[in-house]
C-alpha cells in the first residue's frame, strides 16, 4: 500500500501553500494531499492551516511541507517560500499576500473561469509555471467540490505525487461519512487532473515575489492603550465579496414594494434605503439596491421576499460591480483601502 | 499510627514486561489527535472537560471515537472549566484514571482547583494546548497560560510535537501515580503549532504491552472504599499546613528521580527517548538558545545551518518544566559563553519571562558560571517564530559570546513600534441620539393590569433607522445574530452601551483593528459579563447622581445590554443569576444558536437532546447529546425579574415589541432577560437561506415557545395550537442536518423523549399562561 516516491531534490523541504476562503475546503484538501504523501507514498510530511474562528468566508491558508522519509520535519512555522501555490478563488489574487514568496521555478495553480487571467498574475516571475482550472464549474457539474478538482490538478502538475495514492486517500476520507460523495469526488479529481490549462507568458517579473511587509497598521507607539478601538463602525472598510460562492441576490425595483422585510432578516446589513417626502409630505421609503461589498450571498432576502423582487442569480464576472449600490458613497471611494483622516 | 497507606505499592516495582518493545503503526496526526489517541489507548475511566480553542479537538476526537465504539471513557461535558476540573477531581478521588484537556482562559478558570488537586495528592492527566490569556482576547499560542500554573504543584511535561504528545501522556500516568509522587500531571503542547499540525507519528498497536507498561491504577485512599472510610480535605490551619506542603515539595523532588526512570522505560517500550532537558549540538557550543516546544524545534533547523557556517551554536529545550530541571540546565550551559532565553510569556515587571528567570536562578547556583544570559519575550499571541527569528536569537548570543558583554539583558523580540503616518480606517461619525431615537415603538402602560402595550411602526419605516451595528462584520453567510441585533436596534431609543460575551457575535464584529460597533462596546469573558455590566450600570447611576455625567436624574437615558449566547449561558450563569438577583437596571440578550458555534459547534447546555455536535457525535455507540436543553428563560423567570421573554429572529415584530418593553423595564425597574432563537446554518447544517422555515417550525412545534413573563405573569405571544399551525418536533428535526438522524427508526426512543419533553414544557407554559397568578 505504501510505495516510495521521490521528491525533487532541492535540498529544502518541498512546500505547498493553499490560498482559500473558509468553506471552500482548502484545509480538507491539504489534509488529504499530505495524508496521501505520508501514509501512502512513504514521504515525511506536515500539514496545518492558518485559522481564525470557525467561520465561513474568512481567508484560510493551508500548508503542506514534504520531505524524504528519513528527513525529520522540525519546523512548524508557516510556509514563506512555497514551491507551489494553489489559489481556490481567483478573487484572492487581489490580495498581494496570496503570491508571497512563490519560488521563481515554482508553480501557481488557480481556480478561474476559462479565459480569466487576473491582472495581478503579471507580478509572477516569468519562470513560474501558471496553471488555470475551472474548478468551480467542474465541481458544480460533477456535484462535487472545488477542492477535489484542485487536488486532481495539483497531482497532475507534480509528477512525484502518486495519482492512485491520492485517489485512494480521497476515497478513504469520504467513504465513512459521505459515501455518496466518493464517485463524484473521483470524477472531479480526474477532470481536475486532465482539464487544466498551462498558461504561457503570464508572469513578467524577473525575480521572485518577496513576502509583503507584514507590519500591522498600528504598533506599540501608535496603538491606543489596552487595545481600545476609538473608530466606531470602521468595519465598513472591510470588503466581504469574496465570501460569496458563485451566487448573489439581485433586486428587481419594479417588483419591490419596499415592505422592509428583507432589512429585518439581512445578516450583512447591506441593503441601501432612501427616504423622501411624498406630495403630501408623507414619508416615502425606498429600497435602492444592494451593496455587494458586504453581501455574503446568504439569500435570506430572497427567501423572505413576498413579491419575488429579490432573486438568486449566478455571479458572473463584473455583475456585482455593475449592480452595486454603495451604502457609503461619500465615505468609501471605489478603490477602497487607505484611511480617512 | 500507621495504616495501609504505608503498605508498599507493588505497581512501581520494575516489571520486565514493561520494557519489551511494543508493536507500533505509522499514522499522520495532529497534537490534539495524538492526545485523543493516547487517551483511547490508555483507556481512562473519566474525562471531565469543557471545550476551548485550541484544545477542543481532543474532546471532539474522543467523541467521534466514542460514537464509533472505539473506547469507553465516560465523557462528561462540564458547564465550564472550573466544573470540569471539579469533575476530574471527584472522579480521580474514586481511584480510576482521569483526563482533561484545556487551554488559556479555561486553564485560568480551572486554576483555583489545581492546587486542591495537587495539595490533596490526587493524580490525573491534563493536556494543555497552550494559548495566550485574555485580554484582549486572542486564540493563538503562547505560554502565558501554563506560566500561571507553575506554582500550582502540578508536574508539567512539555511535548514539542504530536509524537511527544502521544508518548508523554503514557509517561504522565506512570509519573503521577508513582507512590513517591502522587501528583497530577500537565502535558503542555503549543496551541495550533502542535495541536493542529499533522505530523507522522508512531502509535502503539499492542494493548497488552501498553497495559503492562501502565500497570493498574492504585491509590492509597479511595473515596469508593466503604471498608476504609477516609476524610479528604480536612480543615487544616497552622501548624499543620506547612508540613503538608513539605510533603508536596518532597513529592516534586521525588519526581526528579521518577521522571527519568519512567522516560527510560518509555524509551525501552517505544524506542523514543525524552531526556529531561533536550540538548542539541551543545557539546562544544559557545552560544545557545533556550526555548520551549515548537520554537526550539525551529531553532534546531537553524542551528544546523549555522553549524555548517562554522558557528558553535546549540539549542536547549526542557521536556520537563516542573520540577524545573535546574541541574541539567546548569550542566549544559556550564561552558556556554552566552545564551538567549526566549519566553513566550512575560512575567511583567520581573525583567524576563519565567523560563529565563529560572534559567538565571539555576546558573546562579554555580559560583563559577560565567554564562551571559539574555531574556527575550517572543511569539506572544501566536506571532510566528520563523527561521529568521531563531537566527536573530543565535546572532545575539554569538555577539555577546564574542564581546563578553550583554548590551540589552531584557527585550521584546519581533515587535513593531508603528508608523505615526499609518492608521486604521476611520470610523463612521457617532450616531446622534436623534438619529436612532425615531419613535418606532410606542409604549403605554395599562392602568388596570400595570402591564405594557406596544404599538409598532410598520417595518418599512424601520428600515430607515440607522443600525447601531455597521456592515463589514465577518459572520458566516445567513447568521441569525445580526438580524436579531438589527431588529433590536430599530426600536431601542437613546444611548445604548453593549457588552458582548465571547462568542460568534464578539469575534465577528471586532477583528482588530476594525469594529462593526457604532456605539460603545465592551467584551468580557463568559464568567464575568453580567457582573462587569452591572458594575458599569452602577457607576453610571452614581456618576449621574454626583453630577459628573449628564443624564436624566433617574439615569434612564442610557440602556445597558449584555449580548451573550453562542451556546447560551453555561459559564457565567452564577454571575448572571447574581446580577439578576441584585436586579440591576440592564438587559441580558441571549442569542440561542444551540451550541458553541464560534469554536466549531460543540455541545452546550442549550443544545437539545440528540442533536449532533462535534462533542456529541452520532454513531453506532452514541446518539448525539445525552441530556435535554437548558431552559434559561424559566431560570431567570424564577429570579422574579420584572420582565423575561423568549423570541425568534424569524418573528421580527413580536421580538421588537418585546425589546421595547425590555428597554422600558431595564431603564426603570431592573433586569430583563431575553432569549432569542438565532439561525446558524453552518452548524445546524442547513442551507444558508433556510432560516424562515427552520425557525418557523421550531416555534410551531413548540420546541421553542415564544412568550413573556411580565411582572410574574406568563403570556404566550404566539400559540400554534390556537391558530392551527401546531407541528411535530420531528418536522423540525427533519429540517436540519444536525438532527435528521433522530428520525431514523433506530432513534425512535430518542424522538419520543424529545417529543415528551417538548410537550411537557409546553403544557406547563400553557397552564402558566392561563393561570391569573402565574
Amino acid at each position: 500500500m505504501s510505495r516510495k516516491v521521490l521528491l525533487p531534490d532541492t535540498g529544502q523541504f518541498f512546500e505547498i501553500r493553499f490560498e482559500s476562503i473558509g468553506g471552500l475546503g482548502a484545509h480538507a484538501a491539504g489534509r488529504i494531499v499530505a495524508t496521501a504523501a505520508v501514509l501512502r507514498m512513504g514521504l515525511n510530511g506536515a500539514h496545518f492551516s492558518s485559522y481564525g474562528s470557525e467561520k465561513k468566508g474568512s481567508v484560510v491558508r493551508s500548508f503542506i511541507r514534504l520531505a524524504p522519509t528519513d528527513r525529520p520535519i522540525r519546523t512548524s512555522a508557516p510556509i514563506e517560500s512555497p514551491d507551489v501555490v494553489v489559489v481556490f478563488h481567483s478573487g484572492l489574487l487581489a490580495h498581494p499576500a496570496t503570491l508571497d514568496g512563490i519560488r521563481p521555478a515554482g508553480t501557481l495553480i488557480y481556480a478561474g473561469h476559462a479565459d480569466e487571467v487576473p491582472a495581478e498574475l503579471a507580478r509572477l516571475p516569468a519562470t513560474t509555471r501558471v496553471i488555470r482550472i475551472d474548478a468551480q464549474t467542474i465541481a458544480i457539474e460533477e456535484k462535487s467540490r472545488a477542492n477535489a478538482v484542485l487536488i486532481g490538478t495539483l497531482t497532475a502538475a507534480l509528477p512525484f505525487l502518486d495519482r492512485q495514492a491520492m485517489i485512494d486517500t480521497l476515497d478513504a476520507t469520504f467513504a465513512g461519512r459521505h459515501p455518496e460523495a466518493v464517485a463524484a469526488n473521483k470524477r472531479a479529481f480526474v477532470r481536475g487532473a486532465e482539464e487544466f490549462e498551462l498558461l504561457e507568458n503570464i508572469g513578467c517579473g524577473e525575480d521572485g515575489i518577496l513576502a509583503s511587509p507584514a507590519n500591522p497598521v498600528w504598533g506599540y507607539r501608535t496603538a491606543p492603550l489596552g487595545g481600545v478601538l476609538p473608530m466606531p463602525g470602521n468595519s465598513v472598510w472591510n470588503d466581504l465579496h469574496t465570501s460569496r460562492t458563485g451566487w448573489l441576490p439581485v433586486l428587481d425595483l419594479d417588483k419591490c414594494i419596499d415592505c422592509g422585510m428583507c432589512e429585518m432578516v439581512c445578516p450583512d446589513l447591506c441593503l441601501v434605503w432612501s427616504t423622501g417626502a411624498g406630495e403630501e409630505d408623507q414619508l416615502i421609503v425606498k429600497l435602492e439596491g444592494i451593496d455587494y461589498r458586504y453581501g455574503k450571498g446568504c439569500m435570506r432576502c430572497v427567501e423572505t421576499c413576498s413579491t419575488l423582487a429579490m432573486t438568486r442569480e449566478a455571479e458572473t464576472p463584473g455583475l456585482a460591480d455593475r449592480l452595486r449600490v454603495p451604502l457609503f458613497p461619500d465615505l468609501l471611494k471605489e478603490t477602497g483601502g487607505g484611511h480617512v483622516a | 499510627m500507621l495504616h495501609e497507606a504505608d503498605a508498599p505499592l507493588t505497581r512501581n516495582e520494575p516489571d520486565q514486561d514493561r520494557t519489551r518493545p511494543v508493536r507500533q503503526v505509522h499514522d499522520f496526526k495532529s497534537g490534539n489527535e495524538a492526545a485523543a489517541l493516547a487517551a483511547r489507548d490508555i483507556g481512562f475511566h473519566v474525562m471531565g472537560y469543557f471545550p476551548i480553542t485550541p484544545s477542543t479537538e481532543v474532546a471532539e476526537n474522543l467523541s467521534q471515537m466514542q460514537a464509533n465504539g472505539e473506547h469507553d471513557i465516560v465523557m462528561i461535558p462540564a458547564d465550564g472549566e472550573h466544573s470540569a476540573a471539579g469533575i476530574c477531581y471527584g472522579a480521580a478521588l474514586g481511584g480510576g484514571r482521569v483526563m482533561n484537556a484545556t487551554s488559556s482562559q479555561g486553564l485560568l478558570y480551572a486554576l483555583e482547583q489545581l492546587p486542591v488537586q495537587s495539595g490533596t495528592r490526587v493524580p490525573m492527566v491534563l493536556n494543555v494546548s497552550t494559548r495566550t490569556v485574555s485580554g484582549p482576547l486572542d486564540i493563538r499560542c503562547d505560554h502565558s497560560d501554563i506560566y500561571f500554573v507553575l506554582n500550582a504543584g502540578w508536574i508539567i511535561l512539555l511535548a514539542r510535537d504530536p509524537q511527544a504528545v502521544y508518548d508523554l501522556n503514557f509517561a504522565a500516568i506512570r509519573i503521577g501515580e508513582h507512590a513517591d509522587v502522587r501528583l497530577p500531571v500537565l502535558v503542555a503542547y503549543d496551541g495550533f503549532l502542535t495541536s493542529h499540525q499533522k505530523r507522522r507519528i508512531d502509535r502503539f498497536d499492542d494493548q497488552d504491552a501498553v497495559r503492562a507498561f501502565l500497570g493498574e491504577p492504585e491509590t492509597p485512599y479511595s473515596a469508593l472504599d466503604p471498608d476504609r472510610p477516609v476524610t479528604f480535605g480536612p480543615y487544616m490551619n497552622d501548624p499543620d499546613l506547612i508540613n503538608n506542603k513539605v510533603q508536596q515539595s518532597e513529592a516534586m523532588e521525588a519526581a526528579r528521580r521518577v521522571i527519568p526512570e519512567v522516560l527510560a522505560e518509555l524509551k525501552a517500550l517505544s524506542g523514543r527517548g525524552y531526556p529531561v532537558v533536550d540538548t542539541y549540538r551543545m557539546d562544544d557550543a559557545e552560544a545557545a538558545v533556550v526555548l520551549l516546544n515548537t520554537a526550539a524545534e525551529n531553532a534546531r533547523e537553524v542551528a544546523d545551518r549555522l553549524r555548517e557556517e562554522g558557528h558553535k551554536v546549540g539549542v536547549v529545550s526542557p521536556n520537563v518544566l516542573r520540577p524545573f530541571p535546574a541541574d541539567e540546565i546548569r550542566a549544559t550551559l556550564k561552558n556556554v559563553r552566552a545564551a538567549v532565553v526566549g519566553d513566550r510569556g512575560d512575567s511583567y515587571g520581573a525583567g524576563g519571562g519565567n523560563l529565563s528567570l529560572e534559567v538565571r536562578a539555576a546558573l546562579q547556583q554555580d559560583p563559577d558560571n560565567r554564562t551571559l544570559v539574555m531574556s527575550r519575550i517572543y511569539g506572544l499571541g501566536g506571532k510566528d517564530f520563523f527561521d529568521t527569528d531563531a537566527r536573530m536569537f543565535f546572532g545575539e548570543a554569538l555577539k555577546a559570546a564574542r564581546q563578553g558583554t550583554v548590551a540589552v539583558p531584557f527585550a521584546y523580540h519581533g515587535t513593531w513600534a508603528g508608523d505615526p503616518a499609518q492608521n486604521p480606517p476611520a470610523g463612521l461619525p457617532p450616531l446622534t441620539t436623534e438619529e436612532v431615537s425615531r419613535g418606532m415603538a410606542e409604549v403605554t402602560r395599562d392602568p388596570d393590569t400595570g402591564r405594557l402595550e406596544v404599538e409598532l411602526k410598520p417595518l418599512w419605516e424601520m428600515a430607515t433607522v440607522p443600525s447601531r451595528i455597521a456592515p463589514g462584520h465577518g459572520a458566516c453567510p445567513g447568521c441569525g445574530i445580526f438580524p436579531m441585533l438589527r431588529q433590536a436596534y430599530s426600536v431601542l431609543e437613546g444611548n445604548v452601551v453593549v457588552l458582548f460575551q465571547t462568542g460568534c457575535a464578539m469575534v465577528s464584529t471586532t477583528g482588530y483593528p476594525t469594529t462593526a460597533h457604532r456605539i460603545t462596546y465592551i467584551h468580557n469573558l463568559f464568567q464575568s459579563g453580567a457582573a462587569t455590566l452591572s458594575g458599569l450600570v452602577e457607576m453610571y447611576h452614581e456618576r449621574v447622581r454626583r453630577g459628573e455625567l449628564p443624564g436624566s436624574p433617574d439615569g434612564s437615558d442610557t440602556t445597558f445590554i449584555m449580548v451573550t449566547g453562542d451556546g447560551g449561558m453555561d459559564i457565567g450563569m452564577g454571575a448572571a443569576l447574581g446580577t439578576a438577583h441584585r436586579n440591576h437596571r440592564m438587559m441580558i440578550l441571549e442569542y440561542d444558536n444551540q451550541g458553541y458555534m464560534n469554536t466549531g459547534s460543540q455541545l452546550s447546555y442549550a443544545t437539545p437532546l440528540g442533536h449532533r455536535t462535534s462533542t456529541s457525535e452520532v454513531g453506532s455507540a452514541l446518539s448525539g447529546k445525552l441530556f435535554h436543553h437548558k431552559d434559561t428563560a424559566q431560570i431567570f423567570a424564577a429570579c422574579h425579574l420584572p420582565y423575561v421573554f423568549t423570541a425568534s429572529e424569524g418573528y421580527p415584530e413580536d421580538f421588537m415589541r418585546k425589546i421595547t418593553k425590555a428597554q422600558w423595564y431595564a431603564q426603570r425597574e431592573g433586569m430583563v432577560y431575553g432569549k432569542v432563537l438565532s439561525f446558524c446554518p453552518l452548524n445546524w447544517r442547513t442551507e444558508d437561506d433556510a432560516a424562515q422555515e427552520v425557525l418557523q417550525t421550531a416555534v410551531d412545534s413548540c420546541f421553542f415557545p415564544i412568550y413573556e413573563v411580565e411582572k410574574g405573569h406568563t403570556t404566550i405571544t404566539y400559540d400554534p395550537d390556537v391558530i392551527g399551525r401546531r407541528r411535530k418536533a420531528g418536522d423540525w428535526l427533519g429540517q436540519m442536518g444536525k438532527t435528521k438522524h433522530i428520525l431514523a427508526p433506530a432513534h425512535a426512543e430518542q424522538l419520543a423523549a424529545i417529543e415528551t419533553e417538548v410537550e411537557q414544557r409546553w403544557r406547563r407554559l400553557k397552564i402558566m399562561h392561563e393561570h391569573p397568578e402565574l
